[in-house]
């Protein structure tokens, strides 16, 4: 009995040491076949029971049975211990340079003033107004006369325009509807094609398309004769329209502040000026804190050290123009307000100059990310 | 315009500083753009006298003087030849500074001028004499030299106290509906209205008591036939000497920003800056006939203005004529043209002696339709076509004619010759209580009635006014001045009140509830969600000008045939560069490509744009119905794509390169985007390369089942640029262009779902030789027809009772194209993958072997060599 603790001993010593210096699995599989296996040490020690005392067998086969399960056990956990290290440095050897540049095509850009039209038309959505477009080649009747602005207007020198030549079908079809309200016969001139110099010409037609009340807003392309470091001759301009019984101008006023915070991201201070519109009255013009300074910098390059940027024209809609628009101005009377989506995406995108925007230029517009 | 705060302060006593009113006019609706003291640049100049003036000892051309500066003598050379002594001049001693770039190459680093002592020879010079143009006043020497000073100028004052060249000057941007704030007057009234304790000072003219005597010359009649000239009156000035104004005036003419011209002019100008009434005055011997005729112009009629241009005119325009209409007689002679410009033969010349002064009220509508039609900007129409008080004529000319006896010793003493034609009334106009309260959510009538007197806009009394009353307390009747004809409606009371108590003072409401939700159109929703998908798949977003240069017909090869070839083109363009419309969005994304190559870009180039373009014609049904514009054109939305490897192509993963099988995936997925498949078949563009053009048709999906799905015309193309251009353009790599009509896919299609299908699929290969110019579309087509056409009712090779029209072949897919070794030449080898399934059961390999060997003989009876 006690050479069989002897021997017990020297197993589980033997193993122990020989389990601690495997190194890999396949080695650690070699020494289980050594103790565990058919011909294993453990194996031939029980195989040896038989030669026992029948009174010493029990005991015996329970020693070397714990034994064997002992072993098991220190087997499994070594070889878990061992795969989890192969695995390791299995993967460590399957490595990619996760630092090498993206397969694929990297993502685009979007355009500022496309993205600036496309979130203020949601902002707007979202307060209940619906998204109206008109034509960009419009007619002087549309454009000027209806707006309150007939050929000798003051305000139109504010205005230069591009005409077209006359159509060669420009004078068939549509007539006596066409007759401006208030004017004593249409002139010849009125019907003259021009490439439209506001977007307000689309409050014209809305409001013949659709009547009173009515909520738009109108982005687009607009065009005047003008050509310099801070004029494009085509620029982008979004025109509101809220028609309806007894409006008030704080109406107005709520839906621009939204407009702007929303836009901006925060809450803007902001100022109301009384301005000059021919197709509102009263007209006045939003003037919001500087979004480069916030009013702080006496030399700042967007505001000039006045802390105020005039973002937008508006006012309460001429009753002239509201019956222009085929609508009784005794009943209704709303508001309309423009303006420049252009100014507004150099504002809130830190844009300086104005050239860059329609040329189409990729490395210009990626220049908003890391290359 | 600019203002003038020391003659502000003749009219009206303001109780606060130019800063505090320039920040009220600014949110009333007068916007001040700037606050200037150009005086202030000038520091340690007086005013002194000349006591001595001697040539220099040894230096030729210049003189030495003495001056007497108040606080002791001074010695200082000058070159300036039109002194003497007496004379009282501007003198800046040692250390005084002058405004930057006054003086000729004396500016210091600060770009101020310091002056210093110099010495010339043996005579140390102490300080200088000054000229205007030193002092920052262009245009007020009246000879070259020295500014010489009136006689009684005090010695030893300072010069910022002097002569209006400490003044402060506001830059007022007037809107077009106020013409009676571009004068100190109208400023003046402006700001009483603003400052409730602001006095008015008696008005200038007041002094000047206009003549009663005949005119020593004969002159007839003035009459009016055309009734844009609402009145009319002529002035008498004899004995006049022409000369300089007073340097004050000339000073004061100066910062307005007018030259100063002479006694005359000048007088006329100053009063225009002050009253804002346009005078204009005539030599009395250069008129042809003595009497005047107001006419509309004859068709074609010329007249040669002051500034030398011959002027052709309509029956819109309305001349000032001498002469008197008679039937049947000539035309009498064109002497000015009225309201903008008088005529080049009868100004005022240095010789004249008897000035006739013409203080008239024109009607706005005519002046403005004339000097835009010919672009005359000058002062005199800029105010008449803005609205000049009627009842300023009369007065303008009596105080101009005060001002020419005191500047030039004219004398006065005739009565004005005057005509009449009817004249516009200030009409009242109602206030009511509820309207006010529904604009500004405010309605003290008490207060709005203080708030419109200050402005004379005056409360009637409704008697006065012939209206009858819309009730009591709640509506009141007033009565505008008559310079302010812009106030004519009930709105325009509102917004004198509104400007007044400022904008800001109104509370913020949001907008109520609509019975419908905001709806962000077609056309946007298709554009936001066309640009989020062409940007994820990694395109940059263009906004390209509409205008084009009319070459690009040519540039693009467009055939006469093409409507793209004849873009409407502008009547008068701003650049040679921009002259046409655009019809095609594809010139301005090569003009990106370019822009994007010059400044240095080399990788790979993705553009889009969505935007319109511009076709001659009836809108077609490619116009969106929301938009429709003026007849005789359309303006469809277009989306656009370009696509170019980049100069260096070079990549780590070089399979990623761009190639027309990619942009087509592009495109395919723009449309999918919408629920649109897309069927790409062998196309022509003038533009494209012959063999890599594609028309791009779109296909829907039928809902019903049984529908077939619907092809419809071409939307667009997708095309390689033609070599021979992408040469001429300067393009090394190949560039890919594609453009899709939008109208097509405006109405999204909805996807059809089902569910998976419950028995598997068998799958079986076809491998075939096929010419070159069969398409791959061809061949797929056609093996799709065939199984359809020959196993929907053979019932000898199929015979399966749940098959309907060939409805085993469940699709037919390319997995291998391959040409080269062990191809015959001219012919690519295609293979094809088809699956085969029963709705309702498994097929079993014996019914799908027979089948499918039934395709395969087919497709060889056809003549396609099976490999």
């Amino acid at each position: 009995m006690s050479d069989l603790k002897t021997q017990v001993e020297e197993v589980r010593g033997s193993f122990n040491s020989a389990i601690e210096s495997v190194p890999t699995t396949d080695a650690l599989q070699e020494l289980r076949v050594r103790y565990l296996g058919k011909k294993g040490v453990l194996t031939s020690l029980l195989k040896s029971l038989g030669g026992l005392p029948p009174e010493e067998r029990p005991l015996a086969g329970e020693t070397l049975n714990s034994l064997r399960d002992e072993l098991e056990k220190k087997f499994e956990s070594r070889k878990l211990a061992l795969l989890g290290a192969e695995n390791e440095a299995a993967e460590a050897t399957d490595w990619v340079d996760v630092t090498l540049p993206s397969r694929g095509r990297p993502w685009g850009a979007f355009h500022p003033v496309a993205q600036t039209m496309h979130e203020i038309v949601s902002i707007m959505q979202g307060l209940g107004y619906s998204v109206v477009l008109g034509p960009e080649i419009e007619e002087d009747y549309y454009n000027f006369e209806c707006l309150n602005m007939p050929s000798w207007h003051p305000a139109r020198d504010m205005q230069d325009t591009f005409y077209f030549p006359d159509f060669p079908d420009a004078d068939a079809g549509s007539g006596a509807a066409d007759t401006a309200p208030g004017a004593p016969g249409a002139e010849k001139s009125s019907k003259r094609r021009l490439l439209r110099t506001h977007t307000s010409p689309v409050e014209i037609r809305a409001m013949r398309r659709y009547g009173a009340p009515l909520r738009i807003v109108c982005p687009g392309k607009v065009y005047r004769r003008d050509n310099d470091p801070t004029h494009s001759p085509m620029f982008n301009q979004l025109e509101g329209l809220l028609v309806d019984e007894g409006v008030s101008f704080s109406v107005l006023k709520g839906s621009l502040i939204e407009l702007m915070n929303g836009f901006f991201g925060r809450e803007l201070k902001s100022r109301f000026r009384a301005s000059y519109f021919p197709f509102t009255e009263p007209s006045m013009e939003l003037d919001i804190e500087c979004v480069e300074c916030g009013g702080k910098n006496p030399n700042c390059r967007i505001c000039k050290g006045t802390g105020w940027l005039e973002v937008c024209g508006m006012g309460m809609t001429h009753p002239f123009v509201i019956r222009a628009g085929g609508i009784d101005p005794e009943k209704y009377n709303g508001f309309a307000f423009g303006m420049g989506l252009d100014r507004m995406a150099m504002l809130k995108y830190g844009i300086n100059d104005l050239r860059y925007l329609f040329n189409g230029n990729v490395s210009y517009f990626l220049s908003g990310r890391d290359a | 315009m600019i203002v003038s705060w020391q003659l502000l302060n003749r009219f009206v006593d303001l109780p606060v500083s130019p800063e505090e009113a320039a920040a009220r006019l600014t949110m009333s609706g007068a916007e001040v753009e700037s606050i200037e003291r150009p005086g202030e640049s000038i520091s340690g100049v007086v005013a002194a006298r000349v006591q001595s003036l001697g040539r220099h000892p040894s230096r030729e051309n210049l003189f030495v003087a003495e001056v007497d500066t108040g606080k002791g003598k001074a010695v200082c050379v000058t070159a300036a030849t039109n002194l003497k002594a007496g004379d009282r001049v501007f003198y800046g001693a040692p250390g005084a500074v002058l405004p930057a770039g006054a003086g000729p190459d004396r500016a210091g680093p600060s770009g101020k001028m310091e002056l210093g002592v110099r010495d010339f020879g043996e005579v140390r010079s102490e300080g200088m004499m000054l000229s205007a143009e030193e002092l920052g006043l262009p245009g007020v020497d009246i000879e070259e030299g020295i500014l010489v000073l009136p006689g009684d100028a005090p010695i030893g004052a300072d010069a910022r106290a002097l002569c209006g060249i400490g003044d402060v000057l506001l830059d007022v941007s007037v809107t077009p509906n106020r013409g009676d704030l571009l004068s100190i007057l109208g400023m003046a009234r402006e700001l009483k209205g603003l400052y409730p304790d602001a006095v008015l000072k008696p008005m200038p003219w007041e002094k000047s008591a206009p003549g009663t005597g005949d005119w020593p010359v004969p002159f007839g009649a003035i009459s009016l036939p055309d009734d844009g000239c609402l009145n009319y009156h002529l002035g008498l000035a004899t004995n006049v000497r022409i000369g300089p104004s007073p340097v004050e005036i000339r000073v004061a003419l100066s910062r307005l920003g007018m030259r100063p011209i002479s006694n005359v002019v000048d007088a006329t100008n100053y009063v225009m800056l002050l009253l804002g009434q346009p005078l204009h005055a005539f030599d009395l011997n250069t008129l042809p006939e003595r009497e005047i005729t107001v006419r509309r112009a004859f068709e074609g009629e010329t007249i040669v203005t002051l500034d030398g241009k011959e002027r052709v005119l309509t029956s819109k325009d309305m001349l000032i004529t001498s002469g008197r209409e008679a039937p049947g007689g000539r035309p009498t002679e064109p002497i000015a043209l009225a309201g903008i410009m008088g005529g080049k033969q009868t100004g005022i010349n240095d010789d004249t002696d008897i000035v006739v002064l013409e203080g008239a009220s024109f009607s706005p509508r005519r002046v403005g339709h004339t000097s835009r039609r010919l672009s005359i900007a000058s002062e005199a129409a800029f105010r008449y076509s803005r609205g000049v008080d009627p009842a300023l004529s009369a007065l303008g000319v009596d105080y101009a004619l005060s001002l020419m006896a005191e500047w030039s010793g004219a004398e006065i003493g005739c009565r004005k010759l005057s005509a009449y034609n009817v004249q516009p009334e200030p009409q009242p106009v109602v206030l009511t209580k509820k309207k006010l309260q529904t604009y500004l959510l405010w309605s003290d009538m008490e207060e709005s009635t203080r708030i419109l007197e200050g402005y004379a806009v005056r409360r009637v009394k409704e008697k006065e006014a012939g209206k009858t009353g819309k009730g009591g307390e709640d509506a009141r009747v007033f009565l505008p001045p008559t310079w302010r004809p812009d106030i004519a409606i009930e709105e325009d009371l509102i917004e004198e009140i509104g400007r007044y108590r400022g904008y800001d003072a109104a509370p913020v409401r949001m907008p109520g509830v609509l019975p419908r939700r905001g709806d962000i159109g077609p056309e946007t929703s298709l554009a936001g969600s066309l640009r989020a998908c062409a940007i994820a798949r990694g395109y940059v977003e263009a906004i390209t000008y509409s205008f084009l240069p009319e070459s690009f017909v040519s540039a693009l090869r467009l055939p006469g045939s093409d409507p793209r070839a004849h873009p409407l083109s502008l009547e008068n363009p701003i650049s040679q560069e921009w002259t046409a419309m655009r019809t095609t969005l594809v010139p301005g994304l090569l003009n990106g490509l370019r822009e994007s190559v010059a400044s240095g870009w080399r990788g790979p180039v993705r553009l889009f744009e969505i935007g319109r373009v511009f076709l001659r014609g009836p809108a077609g049904p490619s116009e969106p119905a929301g938009q429709s514009g003026p007849e005789g054109h359309g303006e469809p939305d277009v989306m656009a794509g370009l696509v170019c490897g980049g100069t260096d192509p070079r990549s780590p993963w070089p399979e990623t390169r761009d190639d027309f099988l990619s942009v087509k995936a592009d495109v395919e997925a723009f449309l999918r985007a919408r629920g649109v498949g897309a069927v790409f078949a062998r196309g022509a563009e003038p533009f494209g390369h012959r063999g890599q053009t594609a028309d791009i048709l779109s296909e829907r999906k039928k809902h019903e089942k049984n529908e077939k799905n619907e092809k419809s015309g071409k939307i667009g193309y997708l095309a390689r640029l033609s070599p021979a251009i992408e040469r001429e353009l300067g393009f090394t790599e190949p560039v890919y262009v594609f453009e899709l009509y939008l109208t097509a896919l405006e109405s999204p299609d909805r996807p059809v779902y089902a569910a998976a299908p419950p028995f598997p699929a068998a799958f079986r290969d076809i491998s075939m030789l096929v010419p070159n110019a069969v398409t791959q579309a061809e061949v797929l087509a056609e093996i799709q027809a065939l199984v359809s056409e020959r196993f929907a009712s053979d019932s000898a090779v199929g015979g399966f009772s749940d098959s309907a029209a060939g409805g085993f072949l469940e699709s037919v897919k390319l997995f291998d194209l391959y040409s080269g070794k062990g191809i015959p030449a001219g012919y690519r080898s295609m293979a094809f993958s088809l699956s085969y399934r029963a709705s309702g059961r498994t097929l079993n390999d014996e019914e799908v072997d027979r089948i499918h060997n039934a395709v395969r003989d087919t497709l060889t009876q056809r003549g396609y060599n099976m490999r």
